[in-house]
Formats: structure tokens, C-alpha cells, sequence
């Protein structure tokens, strides 16, 4: 990212959430966004993952130019659904389909065959620890389970970079935790970067690095050995 | 490709089917109307069918014997007949009488003709043609009388003979059919009280020479258009041949009815429409966080665009279904006849189609606005 910016509304409302912003993430790296509550938090992750258009700077994916003073490319959403993994607080997963389909859905829409999705759910299920819950619809599984399963679906169509903006918000202490230590195994795992938004300091030693938000400006934490 | 549409409705299953039952109904009753107008051109049909003249013979200036009164003398049969290609001339009389049974009298409307020809304007489905002019009498089955029944008409008592079955007049009344005689001294006598009257002072009123309608047969191969002309020009009376009867009939007598009905199946299908419309838009904004979240997982606007198309237009089939069972099941228990035609059910669902689609417009309007970064939310 460089110098990108965002500014809600126009003239004497106008708000502006980040200023000039410039980082880089890497591959198979982790990195927290840490910051005050309307600090820009949530307005800098879904300018990461193309959701919401900035209104200055550059951003790149892949060395790939994205955005520069307008998007790059044609379908944002394509861009989405072929190459990056979302996570957020709560209520992740559509509700009228079943586990098994919240987690094939992306990989579907990118054309993968249903036997294909369907195996590599079952994987990634298992894998998460939720596998025997293949069948059943959001609404009977326990907050854990249901972040497990998003996770399981933001894996679903093999990310480069994974966005999860505060996945544990609604998790107790012991499940966060677990929850988060899953992530970061992931991303040593499969090679994917991770940014979490969240505010909890206790997790701060699982990320490689900390992106300090506050009042719309965005700078690297030098001090992460200070938690480890 | 998991069908989305599919998926949200097998959730809520009982309120989708409610949903699409309710609007059914409203479907059902635009079917009924349809049937309804079709049942009253077909009821305005029955006697002239029946009847089945090559043509009509009125008093000038009318479009009777339904559209409008006509009255001419009986005596004009005997210079009818003398045109060259009337092969048969049969004076009848029309009206609407009421009859004693029960409690409530019924409302029938009564055929008059002369029972001692061999002309029989009716299908007896049961007894016999009257054979003894002045005590018999042949009833629809839907008066209620059975064969044998006694009927007091006038100063007589009529004696069931014959029945009719589902034969009524344009105004959706039974039918009873009498002879000529007794027909003419209920109609053009003021009433029962005069017909005794005069019976005691052994006056025989000139007014029952009066007849409503002459119909003629002509022999095979003659032109009705010919015969027609001649009967204007010549005796200064009106002729219409089947075609226009039935013309003036649908055209004049109920047209009305029919403009009435059509004005009312508009506004039931304006109203279902509004319905299907609100239903569809509602079912949307009760899935705004869902669609927020596939928008954000990256679903294109066509597979949001196809999942609300899709409900709505199965909302649409299962009204449609519904509608069609509904008017079956009900359309008997209707006092007048209604007809359900298939065309009729077809051209309706082509409207419903057309309708769903156009309803899930506002509903795919609003999915399309919604911004995938709310699925965030927080
Ligand atoms: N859609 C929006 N329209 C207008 N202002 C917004 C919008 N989203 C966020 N903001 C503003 O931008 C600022 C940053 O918000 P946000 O990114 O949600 O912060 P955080 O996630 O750190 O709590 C806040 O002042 C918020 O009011
Ligand atoms: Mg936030």
C-alpha cells in the first residue's frame, strides 16, 4: 500500500478514517492491526481486501497494480473470491446454507468442481476440528465452532492473504485464544499472510509484526519483542 | 453452483409456501372472474343454441327477444311461412316469471312455443316432451322440481313432464318451457287475479294473440341474408341470423357485466402484483446481512440478480398452482355457471410471469445497492 487514504462523505462532514497510509505485507507473514475503537481499523482492512474503495494512493496484490486514484481492475469481486479469505466478528456464515456449503461457496463461484469443494471442505473441516458438523446449519453450532468454520471457508480457495477483523471479538478468553493460535499456524502452515484487527494485547506475541492505527494514521510497532 | 434461491426458501419453508398460497388466492379469484365472464357468455348462449333458428324474426326497430321487448302478432307467422325458403315458423315468447316453491319463490325465466308442432327447443335430459298443452310443463333441473312435481302458474297446475339440465337464460336464470298459449296470457295479462277474472266473465283478451319472437327454419341451401331482406323490406319487421343474435346478446346484454367483471380482474391483478412486489422487496430486506456477506466473499451481481429472480418466480409458479386449485375447487360452489378455460389460465400465467419478474426488479434493486462492506459491520 502507498499513501493510501480514505475519506467518508464529502465537504464539511467529511471524515477522514486513514491518512497516506504505506506498508507491505508479505507472504506467510502475520501481522496485527492494533488501535482504538474508530481509530480506522475496519475502514483500512476492507481497503486491503477491495471492499471499499480508497480515495487516494496505490495498492498493489501480488506486485499486481489495483488501485491507483481509481480500481484497476474490472471486477473487484472476482479479485475477492479468486484470492483473498475473509473472517469477521460474528455472524460469518450465511444461514439458510449448511456447513458444507458456506465453506464451498467461494470455491464454487470460482468454478471448482462441487467434488472437488466438497473434499477439500471435508479437509479443511477436520483439519479445523469441526468435521463432524459437515451437515448442519449455522444456527446449531457454538460461537468457537462457527469461527472455526469461517476460517474453514476463508481457506476455501487456497488465499494469498487472509483478512479477519476481530474474529474473537465474540469469543471468550480460552476460545479466542485457540482461535487465534489456529491462524497463526495456518499461515506457517499453508504459506498465507494474516491480518487480524483486534484489540486484545494478550494475543499480540502470535504476529510476526503490529500496525499501530490511531486517529487514521497507520504505523509499524517497533517494540513487538517487548510482548515475546 | 449451490442454488441460493433454493437454499434461503428450504430455510423458511412454511412462510415462503403461506406466502405463496396467499397470493394464490388472489390468483384463484382472478380466475374465477375469468371464469365467471365466460360462464356469462356461455349462459347467454344456451337458449339461442338450443333454439338453433337460422333467423330471428323481431318487432322493427328492436333488438329483441333478449337485447330489447319486442311484440308482434301471432298472425304474422301465417305470412312468414308464405316466403319463398321458410320451411318452418315458430312464434315463442320470453319472460321472467316468478314460481312458488318452498318458502322462497324461484326466479325462472319461462320459453313459450307451440306444443303441438314437433318443435322442441330444449335437451331433455329426463321425461318426456309435453304432449297435453295447458297441464304440462318441462323444467331445468336446477328449480329444484323433480318429474311429477306440481307447479301453480296462473289458473293452472302444471305437471312436470320433462327436465332440462344447466339450461338457464342470458341473466343466469333456469329455464321453464310451456306451451304458447298459457305463455301469452302470463305475460300480457297483468296477472293471475285478471287471468281468473276474465276467465269469469268468459272474455277472451285480445292481448295473448301477442307473441315476443318469431324463429324461423329455412330449407337446406337457402341464404338467410336473402330471406332476411325480403322479411324487411316486405312485412317492416327485424331479422337477425344466429350470428347476430348472438352478437347483440355478448355485445349488448352482457357487455356491462363483462366490463364490470374485466375492470375488477385489472385491479385484483394490479393488486396481486403490488403484492408480489412488496412480498419479494420485503424478502430482500430480510436479507440484507446475507447478501452483504456474499457480495463481500466475492458473488457477482448475477448470482445475487438470479437468487431473488428465481424466488419470485417460483413465489409466482406456486401462486399460480395454488390459484388454479383454488378456482377448481371453489368454482362449483358458485350459483352461476363458471367456466375455466385453459387458455384463459394460460394467458394468466404468462401475466404472472411477467409480473414476477417485473416485482423482483425492486427487490434485485435493492440487493444490488447493498454495500458488501456492511456485512463487516462494527
Ligand atoms: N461507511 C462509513 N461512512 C462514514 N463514515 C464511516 C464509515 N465507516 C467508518 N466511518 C468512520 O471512519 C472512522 C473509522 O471507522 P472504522 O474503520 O470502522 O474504525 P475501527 O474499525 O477502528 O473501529 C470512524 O470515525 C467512523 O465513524
Ligand atoms: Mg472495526
Amino acid at each position: 500500500m502507498q499513501n493510501i487514504s480514505k475519506t467518508y462523505g464529502s465537504g464539511d462532514s467529511a471524515v477522514t478514517a486513514i491518512k497516506e497510509a504505506s506498508f507491505e505485507i508479505y507472504a506467510g507473514e502475520t501481522v496485527a492491526l492494533l488501535g482504538p475503537s474508530g481509530s480506522g481499523k475496519t475502514t483500512l482492512i476492507t481497503m486491503i481486501g477491495c471492499i471499499t474503495e480508497p480515495s487516494g494512493g496505490k495498492l498493489h496484490l501480488n506486485e499486481k497494480l489495483i488501485y491507483d486514484t481509481k480500481w484497476q481492475i474490472k471486477d473487484t469481486r472476482r479479485l475477492r473470491r479468486e484470492n483473498i479469505g475473509f473472517i469477521f466478528q460474528s455472524h460469518n456464515l450465511i444461514p439458510f446454507l449448511n456447513v458444507r456449503e458456506n465453506v464451498t461457496i467461494v470455491p464454487q463461484m470460482n468454478g471448482v468442481a462441487i467434488k472437488d469443494a466438497n473434499k477439500k471442505a471435508k479437509e479443511l473441516l477436520d483439519y479445523l476440528g469441526v468435521g463432524e458438523k459437515l451437515e448442519n446449519m449455522p444456527s446449531q453450532l457454538s460461537g468457537g465452532q462457527s469461527q472455526r468454520v469461517a476460517i474453514a471457508r476463508s481457506l476455501s480457495n487456497n488465499p494469498k492473504i487472509i483478512l479477519a477483523d476481530e474474529p474473537t471479538a465474540a469469543l471468550d478468553g480460552q476460545r479466542a485464544l485457540s482461535v487465534m493460535q489456529l491462524l497463526k499456524k495456518l499461515s506457517a502452515e499453508q504459506g498465507v499472510a494474516i491480518v487480524v484487527v483486534t484489540h486484545d494485547e494478550r494475543m499480540l506475541p502470535l504476529f510476526d509484526r503490529i500496525l499501530r492505527v490511531e486517529d487514521g494514521f497507520v504505523k509499524e510497532d517497533k517494540e513487538i519483542k517487548e510482548f515475546s | 453452483m449451490i442454488n441460493l434461491a433454493q437454499r434461503d426458501i428450504a430455510h423458511s419453508l412454511g412462510k415462503f409456501i403461506t406466502t405463496a398460497l396467499g397470493v394464490g388466492m388472489l390468483i384463484g379469484v382472478v380466475l374465477i372472474m375469468l371464469g365467471v365472464y365466460r360462464g356469462l357468455v356461455h349462459d347467454a348462449m344456451i337458449v339461442p343454441n338450443d333454439i338453433a333458428p337460422n333467423l330471428w324474426v323481431v318487432q322493427k326497430d328492436t333488438l329483441g327477444p333478449f337485447a330489447e321487448n319486442s311484440r308482434m302478432h301471432e298472425d304474422f307467422k301465417y305470412s312468414l311461412k308464405g316466403f319463398s325458403g321458410v320451411k318452418e315458423v315458430n312464434p315463442l315468447t320470453f319472460q321472467s316469471i316468478q314460481i312458488p316453491q318452498g318458502v322462497k319463490p324461484v326466479r325462472v325465466f319461462a320459453l313459450g312455443y307451440d306444443t303441438r308442432t314437433s318443435f322442441q327447443p330444449y335437451h331433455l335430459i329426463k321425461g318426456r316432451p309435453i304432449a297435453t298443452p295447458f297441464n304440462e310443463i318441462i323444467v331445468d333441473s336446477k328449480t329444484n322440481f323433480k318429474l311429477d312435481d306440481s307447479i301453480s302458474l296462473g289458473r293452472n297446475i302444471y305437471r312436470v313432464v320433462g327436465l332440462t339440465h344447466k339450461a338457464v337464460s342470458f341473466g343466469g336464470d333456469p329455464m321453464i318451457y310451456l306451451d304458447l298459449k298459457e305463455a301469452q296470457e302470463l305475460q300480457f295479462l297483468f296477472s293471475n287475479a285478471q287471468i281468473r277474472n276474465d276467465r269469469e266473465r268468459q272474455s277472451a283478451s285480445s292481448a295473448t294473440a301477442m307473441v315476443n319472437s318469431f324463429t324461423l327454419k329455412l330449407y337446406p341451401g337457402i341464404n338467410p341474408a336473402e330471406v332476411a331482406k325480403e322479411i324487411k323490406r316486405w312485412k317492416h319487421l327485424e331479422c337477425f341470423n344466429a350470428k347476430e343474435q348472438e352478437d347483440i346478446l355478448t355485445k349488448n346484454v352482457i357487455e356491462r357485466s363483462a366490463k364490470q367483471i374485466g375492470m375488477f380482474t385489472v385491479i385484483l391483478l394490479i393488486v396481486a402484483s403490488v403484492i408480489i412486489s412488496l412480498i419479494i422487496y420485503t424478502m430482500t430486506i430480510g436479507k440484507i446481512k446475507e447478501i452483504a456477506i456474499l457480495k463481500l466473499i466475492g458473488a457477482s451481481n448475477f448470482t445475487i440478480t438470479k437468487m431473488i429472480a428465481q424466488q419470485s418466480l417460483l413465489l409466482g409458479a406456486i401462486a399460480f398452482i395454488g390459484g388454479n386449485i383454488f378456482a377448481q375447487l371453489t368454482a362449483d360452489k358458485f350459483p352461476k355457471t363458471i367456466i375455466l378455460l385453459t387458455d384463459d389460465a394460460l394467458k394468466l400465467m404468462v401475466v404472472v410471469i411477467i409480473v414476477s419478474i417485473l416485482s423482483s426488479l425492486s427487490g434485485i434493486r435493492t440487493a444490488l445497492r447493498i454495500d458488501p462492506a456492511s456485512a463487516i459491520g462494527g
